[in-house]
């Protein structure tokens, strides 16, 4: 019969195993919103507007809502984009515009107990700082919301920029060019090419890596095969 | 400049991690279900003949528009939770739908059209009462709303209020009801219980009292306007009392006595122990009522009645009719009668189905099919052709509405289509002859809990399974039994191109694979499974997680309407021939007593197990690892006298469970008194109490306990310093986060407590306490480290805070855990940040082996669901950069989290609502399945650390392939060109 979920019964007995398990234990869930619930209290209206620009309003006034203070208090949208929020107390609140297509930033507006409006902007960090917003709220559409990753698109300038690609290219086209430059035939030269040889390889003793590589496979498949296994290295090799 | 060389270093992070969707991959594996929940008002938009629009309200505050074409959505506001925005009446005039919201806080008026508001009026406080919309001439310009002590008219255009009144002697009478009917007067109808009839007439032009009615009209029976009367014909209120059994009638314009004709005159007979039912209608607001109003007698016994000078008349007698509604095209109404065909299913299959409880209602039998047939109003006349087959779901509930909308055909003759709603909070759209054209099930829009199980294996991967599982009997059968084991893949095998060519050929619209219980199969990477799904309503789906479409559904019957649940998989699909095992325990909150529930999660059906009945209320229900010999999990259940009992309870359970018992430890919470205590299991199945904590309930009170999920794997056990060396993580499966909130509600005063306890020894490892913080709080307990999120009152901002648990640079026991020998403490690291939105829920994504790294999934209440990455959730992240911090990919400490919308792993799929987040992992461990659930649900698939472990699904194939070809033709050419060059090499 098979088993997958074998349980390793040593274990339980080892480690005095308790199942974390938690249900019908009732536990209330928060007070909810504490604050707001005072009887009697004067009740204000939070009022702005929110502008899409260049959109008509009908298309998307039906998706939005306006958030004061996450969900504690909900305003709809009127047609020409307009909205109010009734029945907020004084305090001073986060005011949002939510749609799933555009980019509204929120504004923080604060209510004395006289009713007295103000909006600014909303600072997390210095939360005591005024940069002034006009009230009624203007809010200000920001564009649509990027939800997506551009994809990387294959093209051959992106291959070409490839800092690997370059550093291929780039000494083959030395290989290429420069014994085409450089007359090789002259004797002074060859002396010259040869001591700087002798510069990059700093103990002779040692066998060089691709005359080994180059030995190796002309030694098992013909000198034919070797041609394309090491490229940077090999004209070097022939030289000598 | 160090500012800006942090915020460099910052995008740069940012940029590094960064995990997003791709455009391509909407719709790919993820889907989304938009619910508006159980439907309180429904109205069709009849204004233009070809709309296609419903509205409805709903218990859930959503006001919504639906497609009847379809049963999509047009539009849908989602307004405030409880009783603030609790729809209170719902009326619809042309284009324009009037609410009132929350008590008669607010009226609103819709553009139903665009979906937006036309005006927004705040109402004088006051209890709501009732509401109507008031005509003058055949023109509909106000609305009337009555609360308990004032009526006011307001102008539907604007809002505006006309005027408003205060009632008259509002301490005696009880105002009801409000009735207009387009004759420039407004009627209140109030009632002094047990005494009389008091009816107030305003003038609609400027809120004058013409007339006032007291004390003359003696209704000593009456206590309900609006249970008990309505107003029939030419203004005449008609009453039913059922203790009398009698109609009393009552002309409004003349208000002289009220008249009472027995319903036995009418050779009319109420059933015993019914209260009657009446039922009117008013097509136009501007107009009177019909004269013709059903009576309802019964519960499948109504009565057709037409008013005719006074003079009530039986029309038709409808037996058995289950529902009833009057429905209105132009100039025609007619009445939709729902009756059921002979078909019945006794009594007994139900009681079967939950045998531990006695069926409440005793009329709680089901008609597996319905007929619709429609009636003309005026002459009670059956209309020809309009009978409607409603086929009823044998595993749903009875219906319990039934809303017509009724549409003149080319010949002049009446054709409708019915949207019924039944107890199960289902929404059926049906057409003649009985087409459903859609079913919206409403209940999934409030989901309580959910578990996702595994697809069963097929026949073959069974059969392949089995090959391991059996005892080998000689080289010989094995080598047989391997032959015919390939020989079954290869057959499979061939059969899969066989369907992929075939299916090749066939337009691209035409394939579709229809997932039917019978053909789910578990997929390779186990990627798809089935959502098992518990509603408060208490229907239970099985949902294929790949798809959406619904499976299977149960209604069960008999749930207290207040029920607490939770869902346990006792077997999963990996013990074939043994069925997968689901067991669900409802239990009421009010008395404590429980029921359990045990099914088949793959087809929904009820298991043949008998659960046990359970007559104490249970405190703590805890799912064991131990297994009975049929591999079903073991149960346990705590009762109120602290005895426990385990189910499945054989001999080998019992048995297996004594030799356990003294490594069985379980915790009880009490959050009214405060208390925690942990208990420890006995041999003879008592419990002993070994600690308990007492958090003070006057000071604070325990809101929330978290565990640790017990399918979780943590793959490292600890964290490479930059060093090299190893900090190792405090691993304590047993460890409960318990979050505690001050009673003082003061923002000066008010704070948050987190306390770490042991759950086997009660040794308290850490407590913190955040001051000037409130909740609601959120917490996830995971690995080593807990994090919360809470209000900060100080600074009016929420905050984040994680804990990490370190045992510190060496491990005091690195085998196992044990809670009972650990001496030392663990090293408690902590940092809070600055999150700049208010979360609604938060969850941590979960793999099959812990191996990728961790993003916390945050529902935010703008309906996005946030992956934020738990590598920002860290309490290393170091103020100053150092090269060892930057060695461990530390990023360094900034109080303010980001969201960036890139991260929604919903895109513009919002989530309305989100009241919870399942995470489970798949067979890949780069993969986390995700279900985001509130009033919408939301399904999809996350990559917390990319797929690391398949090629992506942009993988360039076209790329890789031509690469190679290019090289395979180059590396011929270049060897024909050498030898080529050898040749002439050596001719040299």
């Amino acid at each position: 019969m098979l088993q997958r979920e074998r349980i390793p019964l040593q274990l339980i007995f080892l480690q005095a195993a308790l199942v974390v398990a938690w249900c019908f234990t009732d536990v209330e869930t928060g007070p909810g919103a504490g604050v707001s619930t005072q009887p009697n209290g004067d009740r204000f209206k939070i009022e702005g507007r929110a502008i899409v620009p260049g959109i008509k309003t009908q298309d998307w006034v039906s998706t939005a809502r306006v958030l004061v203070e996450g969900e504690e208090y909900v305003g709809f949208l009127r047609t020409d984009g307009s909205f109010a929020v009734n029945d907020v107390p004084s305090g001073s609140y986060v005011v949002e515009v939510v749609t799933p297509t555009y980019r509204f930033e929120p504004v923080r507006v604060d209510i004395t107990t006289k009713g007295k409006m103000r909006a600014r902007l909303v600072n997390y960090i210095k939360t005591s700082e005024v940069i002034r917003q006009p009230y009624p709220l203007q809010i200000r559409a920001s564009g649509p919301h990027s939800y997506f990753m551009k994809r990387e698109t294959w093209g051959w300038t992106d291959f070409l920029m490839n800092p690997m690609v370059m550093m291929m290219v780039l000494p083959l086209l030395i290989i290429v060019l420069l014994p085409k430059v450089v007359n090789t035939n002259d004797p002074e030269m060859r002396k010259e090419m040869e001591q700087s040889m002798n510069m990059l390889n700093p103990n002779p003793e040692l066998p060089d890596v691709s005359e080994l590589m180059t030995k190796l496979f002309s030694g098992s498949k013909g000198s034919s095969k070797a041609g394309s296994s090491s490229k940077g290295t090999r004209p070097a090799a022939k030289r000598r | 400049m160090a500012k800006l060389i942090l915020l460099w270093l910052k995008c740069v992070v940012l940029w590094a991690i960064v995990e997003a969707v791709f455009e391509d991959q909407v719709g790919k594996f993820d889907w989304r279900q938009q619910y508006v929940g159980k439907v309180r008002f429904s109205h069709f938009d009849t204004h233009v003949q070809s709309s296609k629009k419903v509205l409805v309200a709903t218990e859930r505050n959503v006001f919504a528009a639906l497609n009847t074409r379809t049963g999509e959505l047009f539009w849908r506001h989602v307004d405030k939770t409880g009783s603030e925005g609790n729809i209170d009446a719902l009326l619809q005039h042309g284009q324009d739908a009037v609410l009132v919201v929350g008590n008669g806080r607010l009226l609103r008026s819709w553009e139903i059209n665009v979906g937006g508001l036309n005006w927004e009026v705040v109402l004088d406080s006051g209890s709501f009462q009732s509401a109507c919309l008031v005509g003058q001439q055949d023109m509909v310009k106000h609305v009337a709303v009555l609360k308990k002590t004032a009526i006011s008219v307001h102008y539907l255009s604007n809002g505006h209020q006309k005027w408003i009144e205060n009632l008259p002697e509002t301490e005696t009478v009880d105002y009801q009801a409000v009735y207009s009917d387009g004759n420039g007067e407004v009627y209140v109808l109030g009632v002094v219980p047990h005494s009389h009839i008091a009816i107030v007439v305003y003038s609609m032009e400027d809120g004058e009292i013409i007339k006032q009615v007291n004390m003359s009209v003696e209704a000593p029976w009456l206590y309900n306007i609006q249970a008990s009367c309505v107003v029939v014909g030419q203004g005449m209120l008609t009453c039913v009392d059922s203790a009398g059994v009698s109609f009393y009638m009552l002309d409004l314009h003349l208000q002289l006595q009220m008249t009472q004709v027995p319903l036995q005159s009418l050779a009319l007979e109420v059933d015993p122990g019914f209260h009657p039912v009446l039922l009117s209608h008013q097509p136009n607001p501007a107009r009177q009522p019909l004269s013709e109003f059903f009576l309802q007698l019964g519960p499948d016994h109504y009565q057709l009645l037409q008013l005719n000078n006074g003079q009530i008349a039986a029309m038709r007698d409808f037996k058995p009719a289950l529902l009833v509604s009057f429905a209105t095209t132009g100039e025609k109404t007619v009445a939709a009668v729902m009756s059921p065909k002979n078909k019945t299913v006794s009594k007994c299959e139900i009681e079967r189905s939950l045998p531990s409880r006695p069926v409440f209602s005793s009329r709680a039998f089901l008609h597996i099919a319905c007929s619709v047939n429609l009636f003309s109003a005026e002459t009670g006349r059956r209309l020809l052709d309009t009978t409607l087959i409603v086929n009823m779901d044998p595993n749903g509930g009875k219906p319990e509405k039934l809303y017509v909308q009724a549409f003149l055909k080319k010949d002049d003759s009446v054709g409708y289509r019915a949207m019924v709603q039944t107890e199960d909070h289902t929404l059926t759209f049906i057409q003649q002859p009985g087409r459903v054209m859609w079913t919206r099930e409403e209940a999934l829009s409030d989901v309580v809990t959910m578990e996702m199980v595994d697809l069963p294996l097929t026949g073959t991967q069974a059969e392949l399974e089995g090959e391991f599982g059996k005892k080998a009997d000689g080289l010989m059968s094995m080598v047989m039994k391997r032959l015919s084991s390939q020989l079954i893949l290869l057959q499979a095998w061939i059969g899969h191109l066989w369907k992929l060519f075939y299916d090749a050929r066939k337009p691209r619209s035409q394939v579709k694979n229809d997932v039917t219980i019978e053909n789910l199969s578990r997929d390779e990477f186990n990627l798809q499974k089935m959502m098992v799904m518990v509603t408060a309503s208490g229907k239970l789906f099985g949902i294929d997680s790949k798809t959406g479409g619904i499976l299977w559904r149960h209604y069960l019957h008999n749930v207290p309407p207040n029920a607490a649940f939770k869902l346990m998989v006792q077997r999963t699909t990996a013990h074939f021939p043994h069925p997968p095992q689901c067991t669900l325990l409802i239990k009421d909150k009010d008395t404590g007593l429980g029921t359990l529930h045990v099914f088949n999660p793959i087809f929904g059906k009820k298991s043949h197990v008998t659960p046990p009945a359970l007559p104490q209320p249970i405190l703590q229900s805890l799912m064991l690892p131990l297994m009975d010999q049929d591999y079903a999990k073991v149960l346990l259940l705590v009762d109120d006298q602290y005895k426990v009992s385990a189910f499945p309870s054989t001999k080998n359970v019992l048995q297996q469970l004594q030799e356990m018992a003294a490594s069985i430890f379980f915790y009880l919470v009490d959050s009214s008194q405060g208390r925690l205590s942990g208990y420890r299991l006995r041999t003879d199945l008592s419990t002993e109490q070994i600690w308990e904590v007492i958090i003070p309930p006057e000071v604070q009170k325990i809101v929330s306990v978290k565990g640790k999920r017990p399918n979780e794997h943590v793959h490292s056990q600890g964290r490479v310093m930059g060093d090299r060396s190893v900090l190792y993580k405090y691993l304590n499966p047993n460890l409960l986060a318990v979050v505690t909130e001050s009673t003082d509600l003061h923002q000066e005063r008010s704070f948050i407590g987190i306390l770490l306890i042991d759950g086997v020894t009660g040794r308290i490892i850490h407590e913190a306490i955040q001051r000037k913080a409130r909740g609601p709080v959120h917490v996830v307990h995971s690995e080593n480290w807990v994090v919360y999120e809470y209000w900060s009152t100080k600074s009016r901002r929420n905050e984040f805070s994680v804990i990490e648990l370190y045992e510190g640079m060496e491990l005091y026991n690195s085998t196992v855990f044990s809670s009972l020998d650990r001496p030392h403490a663990p090293q408690v690291l902590q940092q809070s940040y600055i999150f700049p939105s208010s979360i609604s829920t938060m969850e941590a994504t979960l793999t099959e082996k812990g191996i990728t790294s961790r993003h916390l999934l945050i529902g935010l209440p703008s309906g996005g669901i946030l992956s934020l990455p738990k590598m920002f959730l860290d309490p290393r992240r170091p103020e100053i950069v150092s090269e060892q911090s930057r060695e461990e990919n530390l990023i360094p400490y900034a109080p303010e989290l980001l969201i960036r919308t890139e991260w929604f792993i919903n895109y513009n799929q919002t989530v309305s609502r989100v009241r919870g987040i399942y995470t489970a992992p798949s067979g890949l461990e780069s993969t986390c399945l995700v279900v985001a659930y509130g009033l919408d649900i939301y399904q999809t698939r996350v990559y917390p650390s990319k797929q690391f472990d398949v090629l992506k699904d942009d993988y360039d194939y076209m790329l890789i392939s031509s690469v190679l070809f290019a090289l395979f033709f180059a590396t011929m050419i270049s060897k024909r060109l050498a030898e080529v060059k050898l040749l002439n090499r050596a001719w040299r």
